[in-house]
């Protein structure tokens, strides 16, 4: 059986509300067997992880001006993804737009990739998530999940 | 905008695009057409991990550390683990040693192939970017990509993963890969080799400004052989020491308009950690291959311009290539896994050498092996005040440049530190304020 997608948590799970994409991934493996799920806070990884799949769902946080635990979900293949900070491997990195766009330029991009990221309040070192953050993780957990699911009824 | 800077007094003012929103920047005060002053503001981590550390077990500080940086989590875990085994009077036998040198290896691969064809490649080749230069130069930008997946193909059969490493432990690794195993990924690895042949070929033909760095050159010195994964510390005004007397050598100062420290010799000297210091004090220590390439380059014995350490990271990504098949054909797997690091009271030192520069790890321990105290200096607050003290000097002698024209070429000068700033790539948002 082939899977039907794979999911990628983006972030690091020890500052703040980054860490929203790594707990998304998780909880989506406790729930779906049949997904491949992988962390990374380079996200440049994932270009290596995602070229050959199917359906890829990267679930990340972002800081754009907008309300904590606000979600966005972005199908980046067919535009690219909004303005604001998306995960840059917190250090000397491709951040994840760039390699969104880089992968587009070089024809590495899975057939379907969607964005599911969530608007963070803080990336305070060793800080747990807040609040309003924690509270959209079941949201974008269901995000996904009905990417996935959308991505089976289709040929 | 084509605002110059000799127009009368100046102030720029260099905003992060960074991740997280004011986390670094820069500010340059220019009077009368002369630069006045230089400052890098810069968020850095470690100094938070300090904390972190404190109370927790002498087993720890390899997980805890690797999650400073994605990028060098391998660096973290190294220095960390030298510190602790000195603190506990533990040296680990040659085999798991120089497995530590290989996992170190697949950082470098990783790390320098990241960095000269994402991020610093573009700036050579006149363009905003990794995504634009790959529209022209695709095969250019696809070879730094697999260079980096071998890195990392690397880093996960020896440390269990590329991000954050898993397999590394106080004493050793949880498992050893096997002979079979390290000879699967051989193949891998000689492609790597050949192509980092061809990225030094690529960026030597890169025009470098002029720009000659004075500051003092310290690295790490090891008597096996070119510095990875330990040594002791030496630097181009003749000093050396051991790492147990870096503290004393290097002075971390607040600086209050950043949270970063940084470091100067005995207080008061700018120094310069990394690639060109690794080189020019290491040159003699390259393998064969690396040495050829490098001569075929242009580098002489020394090298001083900071706009060449592209071309330095290219032969270090030669060495370390040849070097991981090196220990792979030696590797006969006849070595325990790990040996046991018992706690005891005291103080340990650990040095390394990131793919960025010199990483210093100091802890003191409890009898049990609690952590009372711990400091970690990264290679980045190292370079801090010659990073400042190379844009005062190239700036001074770009006055003339449009603006956007002198922030591009900022960039690019900071970037030849490879630095840990957050969102490395289009990082400079720069407006004029005038006094």
């Amino acid at each position: 059986m082939t899977r039907p997608a794979i999911v990628i948590g983006i972030g690091n799970p020890d500052r703040g509300d980054d860490a929203v994409g790594v707990q998304v991934a998780r909880q989506v493996a406790a729930e779906r067997l049949d997904v491949l799920t992988l962390e990374f806070d380079d996200p440049s990884e994932a270009l290596d992880a995602w070229a050959s799949e199917d359906t890829v769902v990267v679930a990340d946080a972002i800081h754009s001006g907008g309300a904590p635990g606000d979600i966005h979900v972005v199908d980046v293949v067919k535009q690219k993804l909004p303005v604001g900070n998306w995960s840059a491997g917190g250090t000397h990195a491709l951040g994840l737009p760039a390699v969104v766009e880089l992968a587009r330029t070089l024809d590495l991009l899975p057939r379907r990739l969607v964005v599911v990221g969530v608007e963070a309040g803080q990336f305070d070192h060793g800080a747990p998530m807040s609040e309003a953050v924690l509270a959209a993780v079941p949201a974008a957990i269901d995000a996904v999940l009905n990417v996935i699911d959308a991505g089976q009824g289709v040929s | 905008m084509t605002h110059k800077l000799t127009q009368g007094d100046q102030i720029l003012h260099v905003d992060t695009l960074a991740r997280v929103e004011g986390e670094g920047g820069m500010h340059i005060i220019v009077r009368e057409g002369l630069v006045a002053d230089v400052e890098l503001r810069i968020f850095e981590p470690p100094r938070f991990f300090e904390a972190f550390l404190r109370g927790r077990a002498w087993t720890e500080p390899p997980d805890i550390t690797a999650r400073i940086c994605g990028i060098c989590p391998v660096a973290y875990q190294m220095s960390s683990c030298l510190a602790i085994e000195d603190a506990c009077g533990v040296t680990v036998p040659e085999e798991l040693r120089l497995l530590r040198r290989l996992l170190y290896c697949g950082e470098w691969i990783e790390s320098h192939a990241l960095h000269i064809y994402l991020l610093h490649a573009p700036d050579f080749l006149g363009y905003p970017g990794a995504i634009e230069m790959a529209a022209d130069y695709g095969a250019v930008v696809e070879r730094g990509l697999r260079l980096k997946k071998a890195g990392n193909a690397l880093m996960t059969l020896v440390g269990g993963r590329a991000v954050h490493p898993v397999n590394v432990r106080v004493g050793g690794f949880y498992r050893l890969p096997t002979v079979q195993e390290l000879r699967d990924i051989r193949p891998t690895l000689e492609l790597a080799r050949d192509e980092a042949v061809e990225t030094v070929r690529l960026v030597a033909g890169f025009e470098f400004p002029d720009l000659v760095q004075p500051q003092e050159y310290v690295a790490l010195r090891s008597p096996h052989g070119y510095p990875l994964e330990g040594g002791s510390v030496v630097s181009s005004a003749g000093r050396a020491f051991k790492v147990a007397d870096f503290g004393s050598h290097s002075v971390e100062e607040h600086v209050a308009r950043s949270n970063a420290l940084h470091s100067r010799l005995d207080g008061s000297k700018a120094y310069v950690v990394g690639p060109l210091a690794r080189y020019s004090l290491n040159h003699d220590q390259l393998g064969p291959l690396a040495r050829e390439v490098a001569h075929d380059a242009g580098l002489g014995d020394e090298c001083r311009n900071p706009f060449q350490s592209i071309v330095v990271r290219a032969v270090e990504l030669v060495h370390a290539a040849d070097e991981a098949l090196s220990i792979i054909d030696a590797w006969d797997g006849a070595s325990a896994a790990s040996v046991d690091v018992p706690p005891r009271a005291g103080i340990g030192h650990g040095a390394t050498e990131a793919p960025r520069g010199l990483l210093y790890h100091r802890y003191e321990l409890a009898e049990d092996g609690t952590i009372l105290d711990a400091t970690i200096i990264p290679p980045t607050s190292q370079n801090l005040p010659s990073i400042e003290a190379d844009l005062r000097a190239f700036v001074q002698e770009r006055l003339e440049l449009p603006h956007d024209e002198l922030v591009r070429q900022c960039e690019q000068a900071i970037r030849n530190y490879d630095p840990c700033i957050s969102c490395a790539t289009h990082f400079l948002d720069l407006t004029v304020e005038e006094q």
